[in-house]
Protein backbone atom coordinates (compact mmCIF):
# COMPACT_ATOMS: atom_id res chain seq x y z
CA UNK A 1 0.00 0.00 0.00
CA UNK A 2 1.32 3.43 -0.93
CA UNK A 3 1.72 6.16 1.64
CA UNK A 4 -0.87 8.43 0.08
CA UNK A 5 -3.42 5.65 -0.04
CA UNK A 6 -2.69 4.81 3.56
CA UNK A 7 -3.22 8.40 4.61
CA UNK A 8 -6.40 8.69 2.59
CA UNK A 9 -7.85 5.56 4.18
CA UNK A 10 -6.58 5.85 7.71
CA UNK A 11 -5.95 9.47 8.64
CA UNK A 12 -9.39 10.19 10.05
CA UNK A 13 -9.41 7.04 12.17
CA UNK A 14 -5.88 7.73 13.34
CA UNK A 15 -6.85 11.23 14.41
CA UNK A 16 -9.81 9.79 16.29
CA UNK A 17 -7.56 7.34 18.07
CA UNK A 18 -4.94 9.97 18.91
CA UNK A 19 -7.62 12.34 20.16
CA UNK A 20 -9.14 9.63 22.32
CA UNK A 21 -5.84 8.70 23.97
CA UNK A 22 -4.61 12.28 24.41
CA UNK A 23 -7.97 13.89 25.22
CA UNK A 24 -6.59 16.90 23.36
CA UNK A 25 -7.34 17.34 19.69
CA UNK A 26 -4.50 19.78 19.11
CA UNK A 27 -1.93 17.56 20.73
CA UNK A 28 -3.41 14.67 18.73
CA UNK A 29 -3.04 16.64 15.52
CA UNK A 30 0.60 17.48 16.29
CA UNK A 31 1.44 13.90 17.11
CA UNK A 32 -0.30 12.48 14.04
CA UNK A 33 1.34 15.01 11.74
CA UNK A 34 4.79 14.36 13.12
CA UNK A 35 4.35 10.63 13.03
CA UNK A 36 3.11 10.66 9.44
CA UNK A 37 6.06 12.76 8.34
CA UNK A 38 8.40 10.26 9.92
CA UNK A 39 6.45 7.29 8.61
CA UNK A 40 6.63 8.67 5.10
CA UNK A 41 10.41 8.74 5.28
CA UNK A 42 10.52 5.03 5.91
CA UNK A 43 7.39 4.04 4.08
CA UNK A 44 9.22 1.56 1.94
CA UNK A 45 9.65 -0.56 5.06
CA UNK A 46 6.37 0.22 6.80
CA UNK A 47 4.27 -0.16 3.67
CA UNK A 48 5.63 -3.66 3.17
CA UNK A 49 4.51 -4.80 6.63
CA UNK A 50 1.48 -6.99 7.27
CA UNK A 51 -0.24 -4.27 9.25
CA UNK A 52 1.12 -0.80 8.49
CA UNK A 53 -1.75 0.73 10.44
CA UNK A 54 -0.74 -1.06 13.63
CA UNK A 55 2.82 0.11 13.23
CA UNK A 56 1.83 3.72 12.65
CA UNK A 57 -0.52 3.50 15.60
CA UNK A 58 2.40 2.26 17.65
CA UNK A 59 4.39 5.31 16.59
CA UNK A 60 1.52 7.58 17.59
CA UNK A 61 1.12 5.81 20.93
CA UNK A 62 4.83 5.90 21.68
CA UNK A 63 4.96 9.56 20.83
CA UNK A 64 2.21 10.25 23.29
CA UNK A 65 3.65 8.03 25.98
CA UNK A 66 7.09 9.57 25.54
CA UNK A 67 8.41 12.19 27.92
CA UNK A 68 8.05 15.04 25.44
CA UNK A 69 4.33 15.18 25.94
CA UNK A 70 4.23 14.65 29.66
CA UNK A 71 3.65 18.23 30.56
CA UNK A 72 0.83 18.64 28.12
CA UNK A 73 -0.70 15.42 29.37
CA UNK A 74 -0.58 16.55 32.98
CA UNK A 75 -2.24 19.84 32.16
CA UNK A 76 -5.04 18.04 30.45
CA UNK A 77 -5.33 15.57 33.29
CA UNK A 78 -5.71 18.40 35.80
CA UNK A 79 -8.31 20.08 33.65
CA UNK A 80 -10.26 16.87 33.24
CA UNK A 81 -10.07 15.97 36.89
CA UNK A 82 -11.60 19.34 37.66
CA UNK A 83 -14.37 18.49 35.26
CA UNK A 84 -14.77 15.09 36.82
CA UNK A 85 -15.37 16.66 40.20
CA UNK A 86 -18.03 18.99 38.95
CA UNK A 87 -19.89 17.07 36.31
CA UNK A 88 -21.64 14.46 38.46
CA UNK A 89 -22.99 16.88 40.99
CA UNK A 90 -24.11 19.48 38.49
CA UNK A 91 -25.69 17.31 35.87
CA UNK A 92 -28.97 15.51 35.76
CA UNK A 93 -28.09 11.90 36.62
CA UNK A 94 -30.76 10.57 34.32
CA UNK A 95 -29.20 12.38 31.42
CA UNK A 96 -27.18 9.96 29.29
CA UNK A 97 -25.14 12.81 27.98
CA UNK A 98 -24.10 13.83 31.45
CA UNK A 99 -23.20 10.27 32.34
CA UNK A 100 -21.09 9.98 29.27
CA UNK A 101 -19.33 13.26 30.00
CA UNK A 102 -18.61 12.08 33.50
CA UNK A 103 -17.12 8.88 32.15
CA UNK A 104 -15.04 10.88 29.67
CA UNK A 105 -13.64 12.91 32.50
CA UNK A 106 -12.77 9.80 34.47
CA UNK A 107 -11.09 8.17 31.51
CA UNK A 108 -9.11 11.35 30.94
CA UNK A 109 -7.43 11.09 34.31
CA UNK A 110 -6.39 7.45 33.94
CA UNK A 111 -2.68 6.76 33.52
CA UNK A 112 -1.80 7.23 29.89
CA UNK A 113 -0.89 3.66 29.11
CA UNK A 114 -4.09 2.37 30.67
CA UNK A 115 -6.07 4.84 28.63
CA UNK A 116 -4.29 3.83 25.43
CA UNK A 117 -5.14 0.19 26.10
CA UNK A 118 -8.72 1.12 26.91
CA UNK A 119 -9.12 3.14 23.72
CA UNK A 120 -7.76 0.31 21.64
CA UNK A 121 -10.17 -2.12 23.26
CA UNK A 122 -13.29 0.06 23.17
CA UNK A 123 -12.67 2.32 20.17
CA UNK A 124 -10.68 0.03 17.90
CA UNK A 125 -12.03 -3.31 19.18
CA UNK A 126 -8.51 -4.71 19.29
CA UNK A 127 -7.60 -8.07 20.73
CA UNK A 128 -5.11 -8.35 23.60
CA UNK A 129 -2.50 -9.43 21.07
CA UNK A 130 -3.01 -6.38 18.88
CA UNK A 131 -2.90 -4.04 21.85
CA UNK A 132 0.25 -5.78 23.07
CA UNK A 133 1.78 -5.22 19.65
CA UNK A 134 1.02 -1.52 19.67
CA UNK A 135 2.14 -1.01 23.26
CA UNK A 136 5.11 -3.29 22.68
CA UNK A 137 4.46 -5.30 25.82
CA UNK A 138 3.25 -8.75 26.85
CA UNK A 139 -0.43 -9.68 26.52
CA UNK A 140 -0.54 -10.26 30.26
CA UNK A 141 0.53 -6.64 30.72
CA UNK A 142 -2.30 -5.54 28.45
CA UNK A 143 -4.78 -7.51 30.52
CA UNK A 144 -3.51 -6.02 33.77
CA UNK A 145 -3.54 -2.48 32.33
CA UNK A 146 -7.12 -2.97 31.18
CA UNK A 147 -8.29 -4.54 34.40
CA UNK A 148 -6.73 -1.78 36.47
CA UNK A 149 -8.36 0.84 34.26
CA UNK A 150 -11.74 -0.86 34.54
CA UNK A 151 -11.31 -1.24 38.27
CA UNK A 152 -10.70 2.49 38.65
CA UNK A 153 -13.63 3.38 36.44
CA UNK A 154 -15.87 0.89 38.22
CA UNK A 155 -14.87 2.20 41.62
CA UNK A 156 -15.84 5.68 40.51
CA UNK A 157 -19.03 4.36 39.06
CA UNK A 158 -19.97 2.57 42.29
CA UNK A 159 -19.09 5.60 44.37
CA UNK A 160 -21.12 7.79 42.10
CA UNK A 161 -24.12 5.44 42.02
CA UNK A 162 -24.01 5.27 45.78
CA UNK A 163 -23.96 9.05 46.00
CA UNK A 164 -26.79 9.32 43.53
CA UNK A 165 -28.73 6.67 45.42
CA UNK A 166 -28.59 8.77 48.56
CA UNK A 167 -29.62 11.88 46.68
CA UNK A 168 -32.66 10.32 45.02
CA UNK B 1 -20.51 0.02 32.05
CA UNK B 2 -18.81 -1.15 28.85
CA UNK B 3 -21.30 0.71 26.69
CA UNK B 4 -20.75 3.82 28.71
CA UNK B 5 -16.98 3.57 28.26
CA UNK B 6 -17.48 2.95 24.58
CA UNK B 7 -19.66 5.99 24.09
CA UNK B 8 -17.39 8.15 26.25
CA UNK B 9 -14.34 7.23 24.19
CA UNK B 10 -16.27 7.67 20.95
CA UNK B 11 -17.30 11.12 22.13
CA UNK B 12 -13.69 11.96 22.90
CA UNK B 13 -12.59 10.73 19.47
CA UNK B 14 -15.39 12.77 17.90
CA UNK B 15 -13.47 15.89 18.96
CA UNK B 16 -10.72 15.17 16.46
CA UNK B 17 -9.69 17.88 14.06
CA UNK B 18 -10.75 17.67 10.45
CA UNK B 19 -8.46 15.34 8.55
CA UNK B 20 -8.32 17.79 5.67
CA UNK B 21 -6.56 20.27 7.96
CA UNK B 22 -3.94 17.65 8.68
CA UNK B 23 -3.62 16.68 5.02
CA UNK B 24 -3.04 20.30 4.06
CA UNK B 25 -0.40 20.64 6.76
CA UNK B 26 1.30 17.45 5.59
CA UNK B 27 1.47 18.72 2.03
CA UNK B 28 2.82 22.05 3.19
CA UNK B 29 5.55 20.40 5.19
CA UNK B 30 6.30 17.96 2.42
CA UNK B 31 7.09 20.84 0.12
CA UNK B 32 9.64 22.21 2.58
CA UNK B 33 11.51 19.02 3.28
CA UNK B 34 14.19 17.43 1.16
CA UNK B 35 12.28 14.22 1.36
CA UNK B 36 9.28 15.91 -0.20
CA UNK B 37 11.53 16.81 -3.03
CA UNK B 38 12.39 13.21 -3.56
CA UNK B 39 8.75 12.23 -3.49
CA UNK B 40 8.01 15.01 -5.93
CA UNK B 41 10.68 13.61 -8.12
CA UNK B 42 9.19 10.22 -7.65
CA UNK B 43 6.12 11.28 -9.52
CA UNK B 44 8.12 11.91 -12.57
CA UNK B 45 7.82 9.64 -15.49
CA UNK B 46 11.05 10.25 -17.25
CA UNK B 47 13.36 7.92 -19.08
CA UNK B 48 14.31 5.16 -16.73
CA UNK B 49 17.96 5.87 -16.77
CA UNK B 50 17.26 9.51 -16.15
CA UNK B 51 14.91 8.77 -13.29
CA UNK B 52 17.42 6.37 -11.91
CA UNK B 53 20.22 8.78 -11.43
CA UNK B 54 18.43 11.93 -10.47
CA UNK B 55 16.62 10.61 -7.43
CA UNK B 56 18.95 8.81 -5.07
CA UNK B 57 21.10 10.24 -2.37
CA UNK B 58 23.56 7.38 -2.22
CA UNK B 59 24.98 7.80 -5.67
CA UNK B 60 28.63 6.97 -6.15
CA UNK B 61 30.51 9.94 -7.45
CA UNK B 62 33.34 9.44 -9.86
CA UNK B 63 36.42 11.63 -9.83
CA UNK B 64 36.19 13.11 -13.25
CA UNK B 65 33.68 15.82 -14.03
CA UNK B 66 33.12 17.26 -17.50
CA UNK B 67 35.13 20.40 -18.15
CA UNK B 68 31.97 22.45 -18.52
CA UNK B 69 30.41 24.15 -15.51
CA UNK B 70 27.15 22.79 -14.08
CA UNK B 71 23.96 24.34 -15.36
CA UNK B 72 22.08 26.91 -13.30
CA UNK B 73 19.01 25.66 -11.38
CA UNK B 74 16.08 24.71 -13.56
CA UNK B 75 17.73 25.80 -16.73
CA UNK B 76 18.09 23.30 -19.52
CA UNK B 77 20.79 20.68 -19.08
CA UNK B 78 22.41 18.12 -21.34
CA UNK B 79 23.07 14.79 -19.75
CA UNK B 80 24.87 11.84 -21.25
CA UNK B 81 23.45 8.51 -20.08
CA UNK B 82 25.71 5.53 -20.56
CA UNK B 83 24.83 1.86 -20.51
CA UNK B 84 27.98 -0.12 -19.74
CA UNK B 85 28.67 -3.72 -20.66
CA UNK B 86 30.42 -6.25 -18.43
CA UNK B 87 33.93 -5.37 -19.61
CA UNK B 88 33.57 -1.59 -19.28
CA UNK B 89 32.70 -0.65 -22.83
CA UNK B 90 29.85 1.72 -23.40
CA UNK B 91 27.12 -0.36 -24.96
CA UNK B 92 24.49 2.34 -25.19
CA UNK B 93 24.83 6.12 -25.30
CA UNK B 94 21.77 8.23 -24.75
CA UNK B 95 22.22 11.96 -24.90
CA UNK B 96 19.34 13.70 -23.12
CA UNK B 97 18.37 17.34 -23.10
CA UNK B 98 16.34 18.20 -20.02
CA UNK B 99 14.27 21.28 -20.69
CA UNK B 100 13.36 23.73 -17.96
CA UNK B 101 9.72 22.62 -18.32
CA UNK B 102 10.86 19.05 -17.45
CA UNK B 103 10.25 17.62 -20.89
CA UNK B 104 13.11 15.53 -22.21
CA UNK B 105 14.52 15.21 -25.71
CA UNK B 106 16.75 12.26 -26.30
CA UNK B 107 19.23 11.40 -29.04
CA UNK B 108 20.78 7.96 -29.09
CA UNK B 109 24.37 7.97 -30.28
CA UNK B 110 25.38 4.77 -32.07
CA UNK B 111 28.21 3.11 -30.20
CA UNK B 112 30.31 2.58 -33.30
CA UNK B 113 30.60 6.22 -34.31
CA UNK B 114 34.21 6.89 -35.24
CA UNK B 115 36.11 9.43 -33.18
CA UNK B 116 39.74 9.82 -34.25
CA UNK B 117 41.19 6.35 -34.10
CA UNK B 118 38.59 5.22 -31.61
CA UNK B 119 34.89 4.61 -31.47
CA UNK B 120 32.49 6.14 -28.99
CA UNK B 121 32.08 2.95 -26.99
CA UNK B 122 35.71 2.75 -25.90
CA UNK B 123 36.26 6.34 -24.77
CA UNK B 124 34.60 6.28 -21.34
CA UNK B 125 36.83 3.46 -20.18
CA UNK B 126 39.88 5.45 -21.27
CA UNK B 127 38.75 8.69 -19.63
CA UNK B 128 35.21 10.01 -19.11
CA UNK B 129 36.44 13.48 -20.15
CA UNK B 130 37.54 12.08 -23.46
CA UNK B 131 34.02 10.84 -24.10
CA UNK B 132 32.28 14.06 -23.04
CA UNK B 133 34.70 16.08 -25.20
CA UNK B 134 34.00 13.81 -28.19
CA UNK B 135 30.25 14.14 -27.73
CA UNK B 136 30.59 17.91 -27.47
CA UNK B 137 32.53 18.05 -30.73
CA UNK B 138 30.11 15.68 -32.41
CA UNK B 139 26.93 17.44 -31.40
CA UNK B 140 28.04 21.04 -31.00
CA UNK B 141 26.53 21.13 -27.50
CA UNK B 142 27.90 21.21 -23.99
CA UNK B 143 27.71 18.02 -21.95
CA UNK B 144 26.69 19.26 -18.52
CA UNK B 145 26.69 15.91 -16.78
CA UNK B 146 26.92 12.22 -17.31
CA UNK B 147 25.71 9.07 -15.59
CA UNK B 148 26.78 5.49 -16.22
CA UNK B 149 24.97 2.27 -15.34
CA UNK B 150 25.62 -1.37 -16.17
CA UNK B 151 23.29 -2.67 -18.87
CA UNK B 152 23.00 -5.93 -16.95
CA UNK B 153 21.09 -4.06 -14.25
CA UNK B 154 18.18 -3.40 -16.55
CA UNK B 155 16.74 -6.88 -16.17
CA UNK B 156 16.52 -6.34 -12.44
CA UNK B 157 15.32 -2.79 -12.87
CA UNK B 158 12.45 -3.99 -15.03
CA UNK B 159 11.61 -6.51 -12.33
CA UNK B 160 11.50 -3.87 -9.59
CA UNK B 161 8.81 -1.93 -11.43
CA UNK B 162 6.85 -5.09 -12.20
CA UNK B 163 7.85 -5.43 -15.84
CA UNK B 164 8.17 -3.00 -18.72
CA UNK B 165 5.81 -2.97 -21.65
CA UNK B 166 7.38 -3.01 -25.10
CA UNK B 167 5.89 -3.62 -28.53
CA UNK B 168 7.46 -5.62 -31.35
CA UNK B 169 6.55 -5.38 -35.02
CA UNK B 170 7.40 -9.08 -35.46
CA UNK B 171 8.10 -12.04 -33.16
CA UNK B 172 11.67 -12.07 -31.85
CA UNK B 173 13.36 -15.41 -31.33
CA UNK B 174 17.12 -15.59 -31.45
CA UNK B 175 19.48 -17.97 -29.74
CA UNK B 176 22.51 -15.82 -28.95
CA UNK B 177 20.59 -13.36 -26.83
CA UNK B 178 17.98 -15.93 -25.80
CA UNK B 179 15.20 -13.54 -26.74
CA UNK B 180 11.82 -15.16 -27.32
CA UNK B 181 8.97 -12.69 -27.56
CA UNK B 182 5.78 -12.57 -29.66
CA UNK B 183 4.80 -9.77 -31.99
CA UNK B 184 2.84 -6.98 -30.39
CA UNK B 185 2.89 -5.89 -26.78
CA UNK B 186 4.82 -7.84 -24.13
CA UNK B 187 5.64 -7.02 -20.55
CA UNK B 188 9.26 -7.96 -20.00
CA UNK B 189 11.61 -8.17 -17.05
CA UNK B 190 14.66 -10.11 -15.91
CA UNK B 191 16.36 -12.22 -18.56
CA UNK B 192 13.85 -11.44 -21.31
CA UNK B 193 14.35 -7.71 -20.74
CA UNK B 194 18.11 -8.18 -21.00
CA UNK B 195 17.75 -10.35 -24.10
CA UNK B 196 15.46 -7.76 -25.66
CA UNK B 197 18.08 -5.09 -25.08
CA UNK B 198 21.06 -7.21 -26.11
CA UNK B 199 19.93 -8.89 -29.30
CA UNK B 200 22.35 -8.00 -32.09
CA UNK B 201 21.73 -10.76 -34.60
CA UNK B 202 18.74 -11.22 -36.90
CA UNK B 203 17.69 -7.60 -36.64
CA UNK B 204 16.59 -6.04 -39.96
CA UNK B 205 18.54 -2.83 -39.32
CA UNK B 206 21.20 -4.14 -36.92
CA UNK B 207 22.39 -1.70 -34.31
CA UNK B 208 19.81 0.89 -35.33
CA UNK B 209 17.05 -1.49 -34.30
CA UNK B 210 18.89 -2.29 -31.11
CA UNK B 211 19.13 1.37 -30.29
CA UNK B 212 15.41 1.77 -30.97
CA UNK B 213 14.83 -1.03 -28.50
CA UNK B 214 16.81 0.82 -25.86
CA UNK B 215 14.64 3.86 -26.40
CA UNK B 216 11.44 1.82 -26.33
CA UNK B 217 12.56 0.13 -23.14
CA UNK B 218 13.44 3.43 -21.44
CA UNK B 219 10.14 4.97 -22.47
CA UNK B 220 8.25 1.90 -21.24
CA UNK B 221 10.19 1.97 -17.99
CA UNK B 222 9.50 5.66 -17.53
CA UNK B 223 5.80 4.89 -17.79
CA UNK B 224 6.08 2.39 -14.95
CA UNK B 225 7.76 4.71 -12.47
CA UNK B 226 5.24 5.95 -9.95
CA UNK B 227 5.33 7.75 -6.66
CA UNK B 228 5.09 4.42 -4.89
CA UNK B 229 7.85 2.49 -6.59
CA UNK B 230 10.26 5.32 -7.28
CA UNK B 231 12.00 5.14 -3.93
CA UNK B 232 12.78 1.42 -3.82
CA UNK B 233 13.62 1.79 -7.47
CA UNK B 234 16.01 4.64 -6.84
CA UNK B 235 17.61 2.87 -3.93
CA UNK B 236 18.24 -0.19 -6.03
CA UNK B 237 19.63 1.81 -8.91
CA UNK B 238 21.85 3.94 -6.73
CA UNK B 239 23.95 0.90 -5.88
CA UNK B 240 25.31 0.65 -9.38
CA UNK B 241 25.07 4.05 -10.98
CA UNK B 242 27.89 6.55 -11.26
CA UNK B 243 27.55 10.23 -12.00
CA UNK B 244 30.15 12.94 -12.46
CA UNK B 245 31.50 14.49 -9.28
CA UNK B 246 30.35 18.02 -10.07
CA UNK B 247 26.68 17.16 -10.23
CA UNK B 248 24.22 17.99 -7.48
CA UNK B 249 21.60 15.46 -8.48
CA UNK B 250 19.13 16.37 -5.75
CA UNK B 251 19.18 19.97 -6.88
CA UNK B 252 18.78 18.83 -10.44
CA UNK B 253 15.85 16.67 -9.43
CA UNK B 254 13.81 19.67 -8.31
CA UNK B 255 12.60 20.32 -11.82
CA UNK B 256 10.65 17.07 -11.92
CA UNK B 257 7.32 17.51 -10.23
CA UNK B 258 5.00 15.76 -12.62
CA UNK B 259 4.79 13.53 -15.66
CA UNK B 260 7.60 14.04 -18.11
CA UNK B 261 7.28 14.09 -21.87
CA UNK B 262 9.99 12.15 -23.60
CA UNK B 263 10.96 12.24 -27.25
CA UNK B 264 13.62 9.96 -28.65
CA UNK B 265 15.58 9.74 -31.92
CA UNK B 266 18.82 8.26 -33.17
CA UNK B 267 21.71 10.29 -34.53
CA UNK B 268 21.90 9.76 -38.29
CA UNK B 269 25.11 8.17 -39.49
CA UNK B 270 26.47 8.47 -43.00
CA UNK B 271 28.41 5.44 -44.02
CA UNK B 272 30.07 2.35 -42.76
CA UNK B 273 33.83 2.47 -43.01
CA UNK B 274 35.43 -0.92 -43.20
CA UNK B 275 38.71 -0.75 -41.39
CA UNK B 276 40.19 -4.21 -41.73
CA UNK B 277 37.27 -5.79 -39.98
CA UNK B 278 35.40 -3.68 -37.46
CA UNK B 279 32.68 -1.52 -38.91
CA UNK B 280 32.91 2.15 -38.02
CA UNK B 281 30.09 4.60 -38.47
CA UNK B 282 30.93 7.99 -39.82
CA UNK B 283 28.98 11.11 -39.00
CA UNK B 284 28.59 14.21 -41.11
CA UNK B 285 29.43 16.95 -38.59
CA UNK B 286 27.03 19.50 -40.05
CA UNK B 287 24.16 17.02 -40.28
CA UNK B 288 24.79 15.70 -36.78
CA UNK B 289 24.83 19.17 -35.20
CA UNK B 290 21.69 20.26 -37.02
CA UNK B 291 19.95 17.03 -36.05
CA UNK B 292 20.80 17.37 -32.38
CA UNK B 293 19.84 21.03 -32.37
CA UNK B 294 16.49 20.24 -33.96
CA UNK B 295 15.83 17.34 -31.59
CA UNK B 296 16.84 19.27 -28.48
CA UNK B 297 14.58 22.12 -29.56
CA UNK B 298 11.69 19.65 -29.33
CA UNK B 299 11.06 19.47 -33.08
CA UNK B 300 11.92 15.82 -33.56
CA UNK B 301 9.56 13.42 -35.29
CA UNK B 302 7.50 11.06 -33.15
CA UNK B 303 8.68 7.47 -33.57
CA UNK B 304 6.50 4.40 -33.98
CA UNK B 305 5.46 2.77 -30.74
CA UNK B 306 6.50 -0.69 -31.94
CA UNK B 307 10.08 -1.68 -32.73
CA UNK B 308 11.75 -4.38 -34.82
Amino acid sequence: MGFDQFVAERLDRLLGYATAITCDKHLAQDIVQNVLMRAQNKWERIGAMDAPYLYVKRMVTNDYLSWRHRRAAREIAVERSELAKHVPSEADPADAHAEREAMRARIAVLPRKQRAALVMRYYEDYSDAEIAHVLDCAESTVRSQLSRALQTLRAHEIARSATLGVQS
Amino acid sequence: MNDLIRSAIAAEAEERVNSRTVLAELHKRKARKPFGLIVGVATLTVAAAAAAFIIPTAIKKTDAAPATSPAAPVSAANVLLLGMDEVGNTDALVYAHFNADSSVSVVSLPRNVKVGDDQLYSLYAQDPKKLTAAVETLTGTKVDHYAAIKMSEFGRIAQIVGGVEVCLTAPAKEEYSGVDLPAGKSTISGDQALAFLRQRHDLPNGDVDRTRRHQAFLTGLAAKITKDNALPFAREISKTIKVDAGWDVVEFAQRFQGPVKIQAATLPTEATILNNGPAYLAVNPGVAKAFVENQFAGNGAVQDACVN
